[in-house]
Parts: structure tokens; C-alpha cells; sequence
């Protein structure tokens, strides 16, 4: 079942092309590589799928329902959540504070809603323990690694109970046993039923946990294959150019 | 479950060092002066800390979220002449004229806030601009003489002693309270915190960056406003140049007490050791005979010393993401 479809999308800023018809659909459950070289448009497509900017022409499709986001905010209350590079994360916080921010969880005392930081700290390790991950709800965000963050990010997803997430370099600029880490994660989502868009520059990770691999260059979309009939080569000339088209 | 070593953090290394130095501060003043220790001066110094601290905890939030306020002593005299004018001229009643106070205050906290959020003018700069202009206008309006009322009640209410302590000091104890309620168990607290710590991801999940800079900063002028009218209470009548330096002892006392400058980080009780620190330096050296002009100089190099201390121990380890 088709949870997202793009029907011809198009995005003009000025005169510049930066999407140019492009036709993409994600599986209910699959994990879709996205890849391109830098200005091939992934940002911009990642982007309109998550409300960010409007596309200028074309359709997206959400769970069989016409959907226009003009806003993040449109999008998020469908269920597309976006975990952005830099994570968005607040450092000087706990994981769990971060995790639950502007959704935490409260109690009453008297005429008073305070947060209720120890059903905080209590949830926060149950989903850290169902993504199979160590980090402690308890420390503070600056103590943690990449991988650790990479968690916290999804650890968020899974509370707003998202439907689909948009990974957005989701293995850049962290150690190879970080990496390792970050991909048992998208694994683990994937298993859960998550449908997921990576968006990475890193060939071996997408082919490591992606089911179908797209590219696109210079707004267009050039491959939309099964990862198990492509290879890191044919993606490499696809992105440069070398290939027209598979 | 997870397992979890307790530890201690900065923050609270930070808060016990301050203790002590407070500990012994107040033992270095104590057994090398006569009077340090009697019930008088104890009261004297809980008074001086009690005007500085009402405006310190709001200013922690302040500093927390990244902005400044420096008008704050120009605000407290500005406050009070405008609380004593309404009455003596224009024969306002008391609480009606503190009603209009405390509302002015609140508007000039919008006023910067939103300066600062839509105009993106420097909260440094708007409030440099107050500074100048509320003690100029004070000093203008009252032609730099007293303004003065005589209702003894309110000056027993507000200028007084309850319960054996200076009433300020049991009103800035309650806004300790208040505050360190706010920041530790609130959703405002927390967001405060997110606010200071990565502005661009509090806005990307959501958080109004932007209202939440307006209260903190409401937040000061609004406790500015409160502090000119128990000035007023104290000495029963509204000074155009009460609150000099204010901003330099309020200021001072949150970053000693472990606010970073950079923001992202400090907390209520911090602050709390750190307005009493500064107090009782600022009243230790009176006992010790150092000209005012050098007791000046004297408190500018302890709280320096402080300060590098201070980021020393937190800025590099706590310093976020920088935006805005």
C-alpha cells in the first residue's frame, strides 16, 4: 500500500528549476534512499514533503488523500516527521526533556500543572529500550554522541506516533561505531512497520538499509529502482551524470 | 531499566563552591571586624540583597534565553518617581498608582521584547537606550530633587520588618520561590531553558521563541517597577537617582551565581547565593574601612574573578549551538 505518492512536482524558485515533474511513491513499511549530488534537489523535495515550502506545480497523495501543507506544523499533524541534520536538539536539556519538548507530560498539585519529570524519565527509557539503544533519559543532550542524539530524534518520532519520517543525513559527521548504531535504529523503525525517506551522501548506508534507492539530478528524478537490481557504481554514475537514466 | 550513576553536575559543583565562599566570606568579615556579625548588620545586608535579588531571578531568565536587560537600575528610580508623582501631583491613590507602575513596567518589558523579536534590535542596545533616557527623564521631571510622600502606613507595610526580617526580604524570598518553582517544574521554565539552549531547534519544534523572549524580559522591568515602589516605601519618597549601578550588582550576582552570560544555563538558587555573596561583600568592605570609591574597584575585581570561574567551569562545557 502506497502510504506518500508525489504526482508530478515542480518547484520554480525564479527562473531556476529546482524540482522539475518529479513522480515518487513510498510503500507503507519500506525505506526509500534518496540520493543526488549538492543542488540536485533532495533538500527542496524533502522540503515540500515536509511542509516547509509549497510546491509550484503537481500533487501530493498521503494515505490515499489529496493533502497541501502550507506550513511544518500541516504536516506533522498528518504524521510526517522530519529528524534534520542537526537534529534540533537543546543541549543544555535532558534527553527525556528533549524528547517530550512542548509535549510533556504533567501532573496536577492543587490549582498547579507541573511536569511530572519521573514519567518522563519512565517513558523515555521504555523507548530507548524498544530502539534498542543506551542512551539514559536522565543526562543532559551535551553529553551525548551522534548516535546517542540520532536516538533522541527518533525516540521524538515515535511519541507523535508519525506515520512516515524523513531522515535528513542521518549518518553524517558521526564515528563508524555511531553509524553502525544509527542504522540499527532505521532498521529497527523499519521493522516496526515506519515508513522512511533517507535522504544521505553516504552510498554504503543506504544500500545498507534502504529497499529502493531514487536519484535525482538537477531536479530530476533519473532512478526509482529496487536497491537489489542497482549497485553503488551504477548510483554513483547516475548522481554524476555519466548515466542518463535507469 | 537502564542503569544510572549519580553524579554531580556543573552546575551543582558551581552552587557548593559558592556556598563556601560565601561561608567564608562571611567568616573573613565576621572575625575581623566588631560588627559583621550583629543582628543590625545581618539585617542591613538581607535588605540591600533582598532590592538586588527581586531583580536578579527574572534577569537569570533573561540571561538564560540570551538577552540582556541593563536598564534595571534607571527603571527602579524612573518607577519610583512615577509612583511618588502620581501621588503627590496628580493625588492618585496608593494602590491605584502602584496598579499603573507595575503596568508601565510590564510595557516597557514588551516594548524591548518586541524590539528585540520584530525589529531584531539588540536587547543590549534598547535597553542602553533606556538606560540613559529613564534616568535623564527622572532626573528631568524631578529636576533631580526627591518627590516626597508621607503615608506611614505603607512605609510601615513595605518599608518595614515582619516577623524580624525586612519586609523586602520576605518578598524576595516568596519571588525566589516563584521563580525557582517556575524554572524547575514548568512548562515556561523548561521552554525558557530550550529557548537559551538552541533557539532554531525550540522554534523548529514548535516553541514561540518569540513570546517567550517578550515575558522574560517583561519579567524584569516588571520586578523593576516593584523594587521602585518599595525604594519608595523605604525612604517615603520617589529619588531620580536611587538604583545607580543597580544593573552592575544584578548582573554581577547572576553570573556569579553560575548563569552563563552566553546563556543556556543558571539556575534560581545560584542566583539566590549569588545576590547574598555580593551583599556581604559590598557590606564587609564598608566595615573594613575601604573608601567607597575603592570598595567599587575591589567588588569589580572579586566579581571578575568570579566570573572567569565561572566560565571556566560551565561556558565551554555548556555553550549550545549559536543562533539568533
Amino acid at each position: 500500500m502506497e502510504i506518500l505518492k508525489l504526482n508530478n512536482i515542480s518547484k520554480y524558485f525564479g527562473a531556476i528549476v529546482a524540482l522539475d515533474k518529479v513522480n515518487l511513491s513510498l510503500n507503507q513499511g519500506e525505506v526509500l534512499g534518496l540520493m543526488g549530488d549538492n543542488g540536485a534537489g533532495k533538500s527542496t523535495l524533502i522540503k515540500i514533503i515536509a511542509g516547509n515550502f509549497k510546491q509550484t506545480e503537481g500533487q501530493i497523495t498521503f494515505e490515499n488523500e489529496k493533502v497541501e501543507f502550507s506550513k511544518p506544523m500541516d504536516a506533522r499533524n498528518k504524521g510526517i516527521e522530519v529528524v534534520y541534520q542537526d537534529l534540533a536538539l537543546c543541549d543544555n536539556l535532558t534527553a527525556a526533556s528533549n524528547i517530550f519538548l512542548t509535549r510533556e507530560i504533567k501532573k496536577r498539585i492543587g490549582p498547579l500543572s507541573i511536569i511530572n519529570f519521573n514519567k518522563m524519565f519512565e517513558r523515555a527509557g521504555h523507548i530507548f529500550n524498544e530502539l534498542k539503544s543506551e542512551t539514559l533519559p536522565r543526562e543532559l543532550v551535551k553529553m551525548m554522541s551522534g548516535g546517542q542524539r540520532q536516538a533522541i530524534a527518533l525516540a521524538r518520532t515515535k511519541l507523535t506516533k508519525a506515520k512516515m519520517i524523513l531522515l535528513d543525513e542521518p549518518t553524517a559527521a558521526i564515528s563508524v561505531r555511531q553509524v553502525a548504531e544509527v542504522l540499527d535504529l532505521i532498521r529497527h523503525m523499519k521493522n516496526e512497520g515506519m515508513s522512511i525517506i533517507i535522504v544521505s551522501h553516504r552510498m554504503p548506508d543506504i544500500f545498507a538499509v534502504s529497499d529502493r534507492i531514487a536519484v535525482l539530478r538537477r531536479g530530476r528524478l533519473v532512478a526509482n529502482k529496487n536497491i537489489k537490481n542497482s549497485s553503488p557504481e551504477e548510483v554513483t554514475a547516475l548522481i554524476t551524470g555519466a548515466i542518463e537514466e535507469a | 531499566m537502564q542503569k544510572e550513576k549519580p553524579k554531580i553536575s556543573v552546575s551543582n559543583i558551581h552552587e557548593l563552591g559558592l556556598l563556601v565562599a560565601c561561608i567564608i566570606v562571611l567568616c573573613v568579615f565576621g572575625f575581623s571586624t566588631d560588627y559583621f556579625f550583629s543582628q543590625r548588620n545581618f539585617m542591613s545586608i538581607l535588605r540591600s540583597a533582598s532590592y538586588v535579588g527581586l531583580v536578579a531571578f527574572p534577569m537569570t531568565f533573561v540571561l538564560i534565553s540570551r538577552e540582556i536587560d541593563i536598564s534595571v537600575g534607571p527603571s527602579v528610580a524612573w518607577s519610583g518617581v512615577l509612583f511618588a508623582g502620581l501621588i503627590k501631583w496628580y493625588g492618585i491613590s496608593y494602590p491605584l498608582a502602584a496598579v499603573i507602575v507595575l503596568l508601565w513596567g510590564i510595557l516597557l518589558g514588551y516594548f524591548v521584547g518586541i524590539a528585540r523579536t520584530k525589529l531584531l534590535i539588540p536587547t543590549f542596545i534598547t535597553t542602553l537606550a533606556l538606560w540613559s533616557a529613564l534616568r535623564g527623564f527622572s532626573l528631568w521631571i524631578t529636576d533631580g530633587m526627591p518627590v516626597l510622600i508621607s503615608d506611614k502606613t505603607f512605609r510601615y507595610v513595605f518599608g518595614g520588618d515582619l516577623l524580624g526580617l525586612p519586609t523586602v526580604t520576605w518578598i524576595m524570598f516568596a519571588t525566589f520561590i516563584l521563580f525557582w518553582f517556575v524554572s524547575s517544574f514548568t512548562v515556561l521554565g523548561t521552554n525558557i531553558y530550550a529557548v537559551g539552549g538552541n533557539p532554531k531547534a525550540a522554534r523548529s519544534i514548535g516553541i514561540n521563541v518569540d513570546s517567550i523572549k517578550i515575558i522574560t524580559l517583561a519579567g524584569t522591568s516588571f520586578f523593576s517597577a516593584i523594587v521602585g515602589i518599595l525604594y519608595v516605601a523605604r525612604v517615603s519618597s520617589g529619588n531620580s537617582t536611587v538604583g545607580e549601578g543597580m544593573e552592575f550588582d544584578v548582573i554581577a550576582a547572576v553570573v556569579v551565581g553560575g548563569t552563563a552570560l552566553g546563556g543556556a544555563v543558571g539556575r534560581m538558587t545560584g542566583t539566590l547565593l549569588g545576590v547574598l555573596f555580593i551583599a556581604m561583600i559590598g557590606n564587609g568592605l564598608i566595615h573594613w574601612g575601604i573608601d567607597p570609591d575603592l570598595n567599587k574597584v575591589v567588588r569589580g575585581i572579586i566579581i571578575f574573578l568570579a566570573v572567569v570561574i565561572n566560565s571556566n567551569l560551565s561556558l565551554k562545557k555548556h555553550a549550545g549551538p549559536k543562533e539568533d
